[in-house]
């Protein structure tokens, strides 16, 4: 019996990107049932968060989106984490977002610099 | 943030009485570390995904299916160097991955997030994918040196 070629089965990219003048870190991987985004300027996870579309009897989809380990007082995190799981709604996919934002400012600069960077970058 | 840790990247397969198989991928292509392989242990197909971050690290087991499971945090938490664990997604009716988060962060003290998803009411795969993931985290240098001075 040969080696196994079998490819490891979660998608993944790591990347680094400068935003404002911060390192940033970021991984993307694609699961069977979920997509998991990381950015960090932080060293570690920081705040994690959930979103996940809930497709309504009438045509437009509503999206659910809430902190379920870290910082519940900073707006900005749960902005980003809307904005990408409408990106992940308006590509096609129903998946539900796991992302997590480990970063030093809450800047509205920040903000699109990862909005941005994630997106083109994406798994979906 | 660059890591230098030491990347143990070897891609060789190699069968074995034991029936375990391994191939090993570790990635450091910019950003973090990652670190993906896969084992075969009693007969079940087992992929893990480890993510080094500086301070923290993120695990991912999965067997029959790539789906993300159960996601657990789980800290060395002062005075007593016990642990804490908590479940952040999924886990509501079966806590499969818990014992690993727990026994992970006793063992190499470090900050951990698990992602889960290895069949439920199976303790000898849980305790088999916990020896396999341990095994590689040694191997990747982390282990909590054992400091057995009183007072310490």
């Amino acid at each position: 019996m040969g080696g196994l070629e079998q490819r490891f089965p979660v998608p993944l990219k790591n990347f680094s990107v400068e935003i404002k003048g911060n390192n940033t870190d970021l991984v993307i991987c694609r699961y069977d049932d979920h997509f998991l985004v990381m950015a960090t300027q932080i060293g570690t996870m920081g705040t994690i968060l959930h979103a996940r579309k809930e497709e309504g009897v009438t045509v437009e989809p509503t999206f659910n989106v809430s902190v379920i380990l870290g910082k519940r007082d900073e707006p900005m995190l749960l902005a980003i984490t809307r904005q990408l799981i409408e990106n992940i709604s308006s590509s096609g996919s129903s998946m539900p977002l796991v992302l997590s934002l480990g970063l030093k400012d809450h800047s509205t600069e920040t903000l699109k610099g990862i909005v941005s960077a994630v997106v083109e970058n994406r798994l979906w | 943030m660059n890591m230098s840790s030491p990347s143990s990247s070897f891609g060789k397969a190699s069968d074995s009485e034991a029936a375990s198989k391994s191939a090993a991928a570790s990635a450091a292509s910019g950003g973090v570390q990652v670190t993906t392989f896969t084992e075969l242990v009693d007969e079940v197909t087992l992929h893990f995904q480890i993510i080094h971050l500086a301070k923290q690290i993120y695990v991912w087991i999965g067997s029959d299916s790539a789906k993300l499971g159960n996601l657990y945090a789980a800290a060395p938490t002062r005075p007593n160097n016990s642990v804490s664990v908590t479940s952040i997604l999924g886990g509501a009716s079966d806590n499969t991955g818990s014992g690993i988060a727990r026994r992970l962060v006793l063992k190499t003290g470090l900050n951990i997030i698990v992602a889960c998803n290895i069949p439920k009411n199976n303790p000898m795969l849980e305790a088999n994918a916990e020896k396999k993931l341990m095994e590689k985290l040694i191997t990747l240098g982390y282990s909590r040196p054992k400091s057995r001075s009183p007072g310490a």
